[in-house]
């Protein structure tokens, strides 16, 4: 008998304890992965200066654009090896390992290539101004000199997950926040005082940055080859595999490309954003944002983190009819992900300086990250159900519905209003365009629950 | 005789489904179609429904492939859904590999040959007919033009294709992926079978 995949107590155990179960390793996964988006900021911020924070803030798509086409390779090739995993093909497995490490340093040299080519245009384009363009080119050139690196790191921890190795791929993920965070002050800081030592660092400022992160990632990227040498593992590097394969190239893009295109569009957004801010607030506008930003994606990524819990137990109950399971699940998820959003909610509107000394000592800056904050804030307690009810509809099979409510809030309404406001309210207008939007899928996301729930009466 | 597998590939209205019914009869032995769907969904407690949508479908276009089930899994981040056309095909390759451990029978469509191709004795066969043949067989079982007929048959194999491709790595009826390929045009249906019997006991004796 071969073994069955679907854990059965996906259908009996009470869904509370299913998805408490189920959230804390997701959560865990997610915050690590945004605290390592957070650090580098929050040592730029105080170890540079404030603009070196709108300087990275305007780079920040461009990094979004490389993990999205690094993305492209690491989801299509994770998701065909699994289905080749399930199958017990082995050595079909083993080509699109071969073949994914290729592929990742063909993309990763090409974007790195262009990118630098063209790379201060990029950056004016983004939102860049002559005051901040020398330290986004500074941390840019260094982090796409290491494109390669971040591709194949990005992509092997997908792959260990794919290859049963979760536990794995989120201990590289932990380790390289943990050495990007020790490298960091080191190499930014020219003096580090701890209270009761004081020693020199390298004095580097954004540049240490860039290269903090580019050597965490290198360190982790050799740990992950070393275990992926290893040839106990079902899958290992070996000879032979590193041919491309039309038939594996050809299915690993077209699995790869629609979230390479979700993430595309998110990158398209923040840069209307970061260039509505340039020109109705100025550079500091953009750094602030960059604060609000990272403010408001560990609380989003908390969420992330229970819908992903919810997804199998939602998904397998809708599939054997047991709605009111479905329902149960999906109202304690939205209760707990509102729980979340509000807590963000509260500490944006009445704690919003606290958060924006973490990341500065700018008085301005400060004063603007407020005002961001508290613009950004104001309908977060509605963000947790809107967000929740979208991944729902993809657990239960209805993709274009999920889809289209990730878009809703993050660009379908969004663009416009970011267009349209700051004609009106100036610097405020697009900061009103934030919640405008939160406002408006809420009530389309209201509208498609109350149909669902309709449609399946209880 | 010694237990053996059969497996179906065939283009629609190539009469696949009959012949394989018919050498069911022959050997006493159960093909397996659409009865595989039933049976994965017995098992897994899932609703046959989901089965029937994800069956011998892959996607095709780029608008399809936005907005198909897998891609949105993978765009919103996540791979650990039930529902994935590629959860649903691991649920009814593990059923279609445990009644191949079971009893000598007969699997039609669905990727059988690649799912079996570690199977001791499995005999992969492919069946086309010539368009006209294609079109006239399935314009009279559908009751529909031969206009139609002919729209439908092209969409649906090239759906089977897409399937096929996607799960197996190999080309959905390219000769190298099978053991046999049959016109069944030439012979007919009846003499088709008469040739397979032939063929079959040749390849279970050994």
């Amino acid at each position: 008998m071969s073994e069955k995949k679907i854990p059965s107590e996906l259908g009996t155990q009470p869904v509370g304890k299913l998805l408490k179960q189920y959230a804390l390793p997701s959560i865990i996964a997610m915050l690590a992965s945004s605290l390592y988006n957070i650090v580098d900021s929050i040592f730029i911020g105080h170890g540079v200066d404030a603009l070196a924070l709108s300087g990275l803030a305007v780079t920040f798509p461009l990094m979004n654009i490389s993990t999205a086409f690094g993305a492209m390779v690491g989801m299509g090739s994770s998701t065909l090896i699994s289905v080749k995993l399930g199958q017990k093909d082995y050595g079909t497995a083993q080509s699109i390992l071969g073949n994914a490490v290729v592929m990742n340093i063909l993309m990763g040299v090409i974007f790195a290539a262009i990118s630098l080519i063209f790379l201060d245009p990029i950056l004016y384009f983004f939102g860049a101004s002559e005051a901040t363009i020398s330290y986004a080119r500074d941390y840019m050139v260094i982090i796409l000199l290491g494109n390669v690196i971040t591709h194949m790191y990005f992509g092997f921890n997908a792959l260990l997950r794919a290859m049963g190795h979760p536990k794995m791929a989120m201990k590289a993920t932990i380790a390289t926040v943990l050495i990007n965070t020790v490298l960091d002050p080191l190499l930014i800081f020219e003096t580090i005082d701890l209270g009761f030592v004081e020693f020199s660092g390298a004095g580097w400022g954004i540049r240490g940055a860039a290269i903090a992160t580019v050597a965490a990632q290198c360190i982790s990227l050799v740990w992950q080859v070393r275990v992926m040498s290893d040839k106990r593992e079902l899958l290992h590097f070996r000879r032979g595999i590193y041919k491309l394969k039309s038939y594996i190239v050809r299915e690993v893009l077209t699995i790869g490309l629609p979230p390479c295109l979700m993430n595309l569009a998110s990158c398209f957004v923040v840069i209307f954003i970061n260039r509505g801010l340039t020109s109705y607030g100025g550079d500091y506008a953009v750094g602030a944002y960059g604060i609000v930003h990272k403010m408001t994606f560990i609380f989003v990524m908390i969420v992330m983190g229970f819908q992903q819990a919810m997804q199998p137990i939602a998904g397998y109950n809708y599939g054997a009819k047991a709605y009111d399971r479905v329902t149960k699940v999906l109202k304690i998820t939205i209760a707990l992900a509102t729980g979340v959003t509000t807590l963000a909610f509260v500490v944006g509107e009445f704690f919003p300086e606290y958060v924006a000394r973490i990341f500065t000592s700018d008085a301005k800056m400060i004063e603007m990250a407020m005002v961001g904050m508290r613009y950004n804030c104001l309908l977060f307690p509605i963000v947790g159900f809107q967000m929740v009810t979208g991944s729902f509809f993809q657990s239960i099979a209805q993709p274009g519905k999920a889809i289209f409510l990730s878009l809703s809030r993050q660009l379908l309404f969004l663009v416009p209003f970011i267009i349209i406001f700051p004609h009106f309210w100036g610097i405020n207008g697009v900061w009103i365009s934030l919640p405008a939007s939160d406002f408006v899928s809420a009530i389309i996301t209201t509208v498609l629950l109350t149909n669902y729930f309709r449609k399946h009466k209880m | 005789m010694n237990q053996f597998i059969i497996t179906i590939g065939r283009q629609l209205g190539s009469g696949g489904l009959r012949i394989a019914n018919l050498l069911a009869q022959h050997y006493g032995i159960t093909a397996y179609d659409r009865k595989v769907i039933e049976m994965a969904a017995q098992e897994s407690g899932l609703s046959a429904e989901f089965f029937e949508n994800a069956d011998e479908k892959k996607w095709h276009g780029f608008f399809h492939a936005i907005f198909s089930n897998r891609a949105a899994a993978n765009a919103l981040g996540s791979n650990e859904n039930y529902l994935s056309n590629d959860a649903l095909f691991k649920i009814q390759s593990d059923t279609i590999r445990d009644l191949a451990e079971r009893e000598s029978c007969i699997f039609v469509g669905r990727c059988a040959d690649y799912i079996l191709r570690d199977h001791p004795c499995h005999i992969n066969l492919f069946f086309t007919a010539d368009l006209a043949d294609r079109v006239a067989r399935i314009a009279e079982e559908k009751g529909i033009s031969e206009e139609k007929a002919a729209e439908f048959i092209e969409k649906t194999d090239r759906r089977r294709a897409d399937y096929y491709n996607y799960y197996s790595g190999k080309t959905w009826g390219a000769a190298e992926s099978y053991d046999l390929c049959i016109n069944t045009s030439h012979l007919g249906i009846e003499g088709t079978v008469e040739i397979l019997k032939k063929y079959i006991e040749l390849r279970v004796k050994n």
